[in-house]
Formats: C-alpha cells, structure tokens, sequence
C-alpha cells in the first residue's frame, strides 16, 4: 500500500520554495537531529532504510504538517523505541 | 539474475508491497526506457524490513515519456529501479 509520502504525481502542496543561498539547517536542533541519526545509523542501531521506512510510517496528518527535520526527529524517536535503545524516560 | 541493457524497454511491476520501497507508484505499471546500469546496492525493500543479508541487485536509471506518466508533456521523467522491480516490456519478450 503506498504511504502519505508517496505523492509524486499529486497536486495541491504548492510550488517549491527555492532558497538562494539555502544553510543547511534553519535551527540549531536540526543539525543535533541530523547528527543524531548519522550517529544511531553509523552505530548499527538501525540502517538507512529502517529510518526512511519509520519516517513513512507516521500518521498522515501528522507527517503533512510536520517540516521535514520534524520528520526526521519522529522517526528517530520510533526507532529507538522499539529497539528499547533508551530505558523508560 | 536478469541484467538489462542500455536502451531496453522495460515495464515496472505494478506491485503494492506493505512496507518500504523505492518504486514510486506513479511509475508502477508503466513502461520505460533504460538509460545506464548504477551499479548494485541492497534491495532498499529488503534492508528496510531488517533484513540481515538482503538481496544485492544492479540499480537502473530509467526513462519515461511524460506523457506515458502524466497524460501530457513532451519531457522524459528518470527514476532510479532494483532490478526485482522491473521486467521485459512486452514487445522485448521473445
């Protein structure tokens, strides 16, 4: 079943906002997100694909409105949830 | 392992897999154009279910007619394809 990301093809989202002169990150937290994911992935926690399969899995709704580090950060947090990476908080 | 060569024409599987994959569904179905082998990776489908060895398979970078995707449009649209999600188009089968 294809999921929310999948959208090649649908209209409605909008022209793509091209940035001159675009940073890589917009906030400090997105750059720890990105850090952190290279660090879960480059340790063995979970593989690329495992991530980009988690970002996928999220409730629709939820994954439309959320930019795309905010993506990143959901699928961060389910991954090292299920594999009970971090005890109980 | 099936190998395609540059200029085949080949058709994407209109498969609807539950998890990952990397065949968009816009080209599920369609038939297009082989433009050059991009070496060969783990089958993304495979490695995102947790697969401790997936499949390793040859990446195709595939054009297609806009118009075959779209309805309209005279540019191509290439997309990067496992081998597994790809056969012969009809006219290539012997």
């Amino acid at each position: 079943m294809s999921r929310v990301n999948d959208v090649g093809g649908q209209t409605g989202f909008g022209p793509l906002e091209i940035e001159a002169d675009e940073p890589p990150f917009h906030a400090d937290w997105e750059a720890r997100v990105y850090a952190l994911n290279m660090a879960l992935v480059r340790g063995g926690v979970y593989t690329l694909d495992e991530f980009r399969d988690a970002v996928e899995r999220m409730a629709p709704a939820e994954y439309l409105a959320a930019s795309y580090y905010e993506r990143w950060l959901h699928a961060i947090e389910t991954l090292v949830a299920e594999r009970k990476v971090l005890g109980d908080a | 392992m099936r190998e395609f060569a540059a200029g085949q024409r080949v058709l994407v599987r209109a498969v609807d897999p539950d998890g990952h994959t990397r065949a968009p569904r816009y080209v599920r179905g369609h038939t297009g154009r082989v433009v050059e082998a991009q070496g060969r990776w783990p089958l993304a489908d495979e490695r995102a279910a947790g697969a401790a060895e997936p499949r390793i398979e040859t990446v195709y970078t595939v054009a297609f007619p806009a118009r075959e995707l779209w309805g309209a449009g005279t540019h191509e649209v290439t997309v990067d394809l496992w081998e597994s999600y790809l056969e012969p188009a009809e006219e290539e089968r012997v």
